[in-house]
């Protein structure tokens, strides 16, 4: 076993020093353009947006305790804040999220010394500061109320100056999307190590690529859209007012081509995510390796064909069918996904890190994120949950199930690389076991409560369901609180977590061949991938890590300056 | 199974280093990306003609004349002749011809404001009965918003031209991006306008 | 790697055990589940609602066994492949296997396949246009529906003349009055923003959409037949929701869909009622501004105990008779009543924003109102209050003054019961 010979690249000679030192904190509150600065400057700014947007969340949950007005003033402040709680939630947390782990981790699994355009990373990053503080400025203008989809004429005839506000930021975010998908597109195919092939790259670089060209495809047309819609704010033009030839569904149309597609901006670098954890804590290798990779593409482009079925209750009966073929397509490559992961579990040894148990609390939550898909595509079912709290269910099972669940992992997963420090597992799963069943007792009623009849959107509702409602408020707001658990567990452990060593969870993958953090270059020279990067189980990547931990001298003689 | 540890390193073009030859790549795989999605913008607006069309009966809609076709053919064969000399002086300095390229883009730059001189008075000079309806206010937001693309990288040509003529660049391969980039971009005004010019004059 | 390909995984017969049990207890739990359709669905008042539901039956059996399958297989996961002790060691190297890979996707798209077939029958049954809509007295009548923020209002064209040769049109606010077996077939017209037309326990919706008025707007349909519930009591209600965000007081955008017994109960306790009151109009001004005042969109955003309305986007109409003498200085009360209704933004009740819809003779559809029923509406608002501030005793005159000082507007109050003279006038 000690015969096979471990090339690592030049990163074996020279990380014999004691100590790894990590940035300032002061860096990360200027302009720079390590990506691994901008990557941490993303995921910070992201999780402040996130607490915002959640005490929204609380604020809304707190409303509807009772089927009367009584927290807010006035329906039209529960509409603008059910407004915001979308738009931050969508433009401000999860998409910058996912370019926060895409900047930190995609540029060292290729084993690259940065992204390839370090400048316009860094450019993308800081329009959004500036993009957020319009959006929220907006909200104590005469904020907008029409939910984050701004439907015209609402968004249009019937509403004040924050609209205006919130449609500029919303096109800085879309900017800086497709500045920063750019970057991960030319990064991917043009700065892997010669060894890296398409199909021996990491999963987590094939769901930024699929996202980053959907981004890059879609994002334009967001930027159209609200290019009119702000003409018609303040130019006087009627592209959406139909007294002067406009037509209402001119936004619905352009606006899903961009965000639906902007679901799976939204998801697809979680489900990456989750093939690199479960691979990894299970010790097993991602099972069908391509066929995940391939889903990835599969889901980006179908997702181009589906937008529609947004429309199914405004759109001509006659077209309603097609999109409802497309829409109940998009289960296939998902279900691969899906089985795939379960392949890759099956048989494994299991680790039950924070990790690791986000992951499975994903595929747990997804799923029925995916079954009320197929429910919401079958046309005749949908017209009756339509614009219903079925629908906000289903998302929410989708994007917080889905994408907030694999943030999660993800945290724990990179958080000793960024910090170079552990988090506290203990804290870990009481974070799992509150959000698991605060996330699960809050959605799963929505679904009923929709069905019997309760639309989306409403601030009073039919005393009928005042205790469905009481319970989806109680357990959101112990969803909430499992918040300050994972807030508690990252800042006490980015001081006194125990050291991490370069591979804590003894991953194949290029990110893990340095140490953590990893210097400013990454690496001291090319680094040489591992052949596989889910080979686990063989002589060969027993040999690999075992060379990777000699090579960063073990975990024990390591200390952290700060 | 250790053949994957081969070194496979593609070997240096020449007269650049390695990494001045990635960030080459990278420019222009990155050029090729921005294209292909911002153009979406453009598609994106031809999708809104294309939509408010139904709103009318008939197109243009009754009792407003089409527009002329003269002017708007001969702007476009202007900016199509552009982009050509644009090409052929960026052309010109790979091998070095200084003089080549500043030659061409004169030109080609003189020929940009022509156009988009045309496409001001056609912007101005929209018939109130056009205005009153999606016929006219479409042909404002499609003329106006390349005109605000055309604007912002003719800037760039000049600018590149004026530090060309001051001898910014050498000549040859290695340090003209900013030359092919500025010409590249060029390019994308000549494509997006010949889309917006079919949907606008041409398709009735 | 492709030496371990056969290195695939054990699995104990323990783990066979618990996915045969498990496969026993999901099957339980899908048909305990299934029983509870009645519950989590409203009831099923109309004939689509019957495709609908067994369409629903279907997705949640097929949703039920991919989700206690998946649920399953992490379950025994988790149980039977953790790492045990301090077993530091790593799993087969098992990269996939292209049969396994190709079952879960035929598998799914013919279940896809089976789904979409499905629901395009249902979908095509139910969107089929039907012959003998809206079948009154054996005739074909035209019921409309105007969105407006933020209240229905429904309105029968019933084909009938009055004395004078107008169209009787029965006004019938935010209820839509029907009855078991008529195949309803409703066009919708938005006045402002989309709105969304649902009635829950019909399994219907339809967007209202904002069309150009020059070119006869831009009307959209919605069909459904109610059938019989049984247990239930006629004339039965259920409610009609907005389900398309509209603004301020889009939660309270609601209404109810009354369905009798049988066409003669629909025409005995609605229908001849209705047209016998537009033809005999009460004489007296406040029992006629009574009736018109509720076929506006008012309740929608007011407070009015006599009539037991409670939205609070607008101000409170309880006791308006005695504050509107004194909200603006130089106007009496009958002034101050007749220009908030007509002209909203001349004064805005504080701690109120302006958005109140423009009434008058030449605003469109539901917000349309002339004259003689501002004089009517005004004439029932003088009389809400204690101490009303308007001149009671004279409101023939004091009213119709009031209408020509702030809007320069003659009113003919002698129209009422058989006055044709008047009416014609009116014309």
């Amino acid at each position: 076993m000690a015969t096979i010979a471990v090339p690592l690249g030049g990163q074996a000679e020279g990380h014999q020093a004691d100590a790894v030192q990590r940035p300032a904190l002061s860096e990360y509150l200027r302009w720079s353009v390590d990506h691994k600065i901008i990557g941490v400057q993303y995921g910070v700014a992201s999780f402040l947006f996130f607490i915002i947007g959640g005490a929204m969340a609380m604020l809304i949950r707190l409303e509807l305790w009772t089927p009367e007005l009584d927290v807010m003033v006035s329906g039209a402040a529960y509409n603008s804040l059910f407004t915001m709680h979308g738009t931050v939630m969508i433009f401000l947390f999860i998409i910058p999220m996912w370019a926060a782990f895409g900047n930190f981790v995609v540029p060292l699994q290729l084993g690259a010394k940065d992204m390839a355009f370090p400048w316009l990373n860094a450019f993308a990053f800081w329009l959004i500061p500036p993009a957020a503080i319009v959006v929220l400025l907006g909200y104590f203008v005469t904020p907008a109320e029409a939910g984050w989809t701004s439907y015209p004429p609402l968004s249009t005839l019937f509403s004040g100056d924050g609209q205006t506000l919130w449609a500029l930021g919303a096109h800085l975010l879309g900017i800086s999307s497709i500045m920063g998908s750019i970057n991960f597109i030319v990064t991917i195919f043009n700065m892997r190590p010669p060894q890296m092939t398409l199909w021996r790259m990491p999963l987590l670089c094939w769901a930024v690529l699929a996202t980053s060209i959907i981004a890059v495809m879609a994002t334009p047309f967001l930027a159209g859209a609200l290019t009119l819609l702000l003409l018609d704010r303040v130019a006087g033009t009627t592209f959406f007012d139909a007294a002067g030839g406009g037509d209402v569904l001119l936004w619905q149309n352009i606006f899903w081509f961009y965000s639906h597609p902007a679901v799976y901006i939204m998801v697809l670098p979680g489900m990456g995510v989750l093939s690199e954890v479960l691979s990894v804590h299970s010790r097993k290798p991602v099972f069908g390796y391509r066929m995940v990779g391939l889903s990835s593409m599969g889901i980006a482009f179908v997702g181009f064909t589906v937008w529609a079925h947004h429309m199914f209750t405004s759109l001509q009966p006659e077209l309603r069918i097609p999109f409802m073929i497309t829409t109940m397509i998009i289960a296939v490559p998902t279900g691969i996904k899906m089985f795939s992961w379960l392949g890759t579990i099956w048989g494994g040894k299991i680790r039950f890190t924070s990790a690791m148990l986000f992951a499975l609390g994903f595929m747990s939550m997804f799923v029925i994120g995916g079954i009320t898909g197929v429910m919401l595509a079958a046309l005749p079912f949908d017209i009756h949950v339509h614009d219903t709290y079925f629908v906000v269910s289903h998302f929410h099972f989708v994007l917080f199930g889905g994408s907030v669940f694999a943030i999660y992992a993800a945290l724990y997963h990179w958080f000793p690389k960024i910090t170079g420090r552990m988090m506290n597992e203990r804290l870990g799963r009481i974070h799992f076991a509150f959000t698991y069943f605060g996330f699960l007792f809050t959605f799963f009623p929505m679904h009923i409560v929709g069905m019997l009849g309760m639309p989306r959107r409403v601030a009073v509702y039919d005393e009928a369901f005042a205790n469905w409602n009481q319970l989806i408020s109680f357990s959101a707001f112990v969803l909430g609180f499992s918040t300050f658990i994972v807030i508690y567990n990252i800042i006490r452990s980015y001081y006194r977590g125990p050291v991490a060593g370069a591979n804590p969870w003894r991953a194949l993958t290029l990110e893990w061949a340095t140490t953590s953090p990893p210097p400013v270059t990454n690496f001291a020279d090319d680094p040489i991938p591992f052949e596989d990067p889910y080979g686990y189980g063989t002589e060969a990547s027993v040999a690999y890590l075992n060379a990777v931990e000699a090579a960063f001298d073990g975990r024990e003689n390591r200390t952290i300056l700060d | 199974m250790m053949t994957s540890y081969v070194d496979r390193q593609e070997k240096p073009k020449i007269g650049l280093d390695r990494d001045a030859a990635l960030r080459l790549k990278n420019n222009r795989l990155g050029m090729t990306i921005f294209q292909a999605s911002w153009i979406m913008v453009f598609f994106a607006i031809i999708v809104v003609n294309w939509q408010l069309r139904f709103s009318y009966v008939q197109w243009p809609p009754a009792g407003v004349a089409p527009f002329d076709l003269l002017l708007p053919s001969i702007a476009t064969l202007a900016l199509l002749l552009s982009a050509l000399l644009a090409r052929r002086g960026w052309a010109g300095l790979r091998r070095g011809r200084l003089g080549e390229f500043l030659a061409s883009w004169r030109l080609a730059i003189f020929l940009g404001v022509g156009f988009m001189a045309i496409i001001v008075y056609e912007f101005a000079t929209v018939s109130e009965a056009a205005l009153a309806t999606q016929y006219g206010i479409t042909l404002r937001l499609m003329t106006g918003f390349h005109f605000v693309h055309a604007l912002a990288i003719l800037a760039v040509m000049l600018h590149v031209y004026r530090g060309a003529g001051a001898g910014a660049y050498r000549g040859g391969e290695h340090d003209a991006w900013a030359i092919e980039g500025a010409a590249k971009l060029w390019y994308f005004v000549a494509v997006a306008w010949i889309l917006f010019y079919v949907v606008l004059y041409w398709i009735r | 790697m492709e030496d371990n390909r056969s290195n695939t995984p054990s699995i104990s017969p323990a783990a066979i055990v618990v996915a045969a049990v498990f496969i026993v207890v999901s099957a339980i739990g899908i048909n305990w589940f299934t029983s509870f359709v009645p519950v989590v669905l409203p009831a099923q008042a109309s004939a689509e609602s019957k495709s609908v539901d067994e369409l629903f039956y279907i997705l949640v059996i097929i949703g039920g066994v991919v989700f206690f399958l998946i649920q399953g297989m992490l379950l025994i996961s988790v149980i039977f492949f953790r790492a045990r002790g301090d077993d530091r060691s790593d799993g087969p190297t098992y990269h996939g296997n292209p049969l396994l890979e190709l079952v879960w996707t035929i598998i799914p798209s013919l279940v896809v396949v089976f789904l979409a077939v499905v629901s395009f029958n249902v979908w095509s049954q139910n969107s089929e246009p039907k012959a003998a809509v809206n079948m009154i007295n054996g005739e074909e009548i035209a019921i409309k529906v105007t969105g407006a923020r933020y209240a229905w209002t429904h309105t029968y064209e019933t084909g009938q003349l009055d004395p004078d040769g107008d169209p009787i049109v029965i006004n019938s606010g935010d209820a839509l009055h029907t009855y078991i077996g008529q195949n309803v077939d409703l066009e919708l017209r938005t006045q402002d923003v989309i709105h969304s037309y649902w009635v829950p326990a019909m399994r219907v919706k339809q967007d209202l959409l904002p069309g150009n008025p020059a070119t006869g707007g831009r009307p959209t349909e919605i069909r459904f037949t109610p059938i019989r519930v049984d247990g239930a009591e006629y004339p039965a209600t259920y409610p009609i929701v907005c389900a398309e965000l509209c603004g301020d007081g889009h939660g309270r955008m609601r209404g109810t869909v009354v369905v009798y017994e049988d066409e003669q109960q629909f025409l005995e306790q609605f229908y001849d009622p209705a047209i016998h009151a537009i033809l005999n109009p009460p004489a007296d001004p406040v029992l006629r501004g009574e009736i018109i005042i509720q076929e506006y969109v008012c309740h929608s955003c007011h407070v009015l105990d006599s009539l037991g309305w409670t939205s609070r986007t607008g101000p409170s109409l309880n006791g308006i008779a005695d504050r509107a003498g004194e909200r603006v200085p130089g106007q009496s009360a009958e002034e101050y009543i007749v220009t908030s209704v007509w002209d909203a933004a001349a004064f805005v009740v504080p701690g109120y924003t302006e958005q109140m819809a423009q009434f008058g003779p030449d605003q469109p559809d539901t917000y349309q109102m002339d004259a003689e029923q501002l004089y009517s509406i005004v004439a029932y608002l003088c009389t809400q209050g204690e101490q009303s501030d308007c001149d009671l005793e004279n409101s023939t005159t004091a009213i119709p003054e009031a209408i020509q000082t702030v809007f320069g507007l003659e009113v003919d109050i002698t129209f009422g019961q058989g006055d044709d003279e008047a009416t014609d006038a009116e014309v």
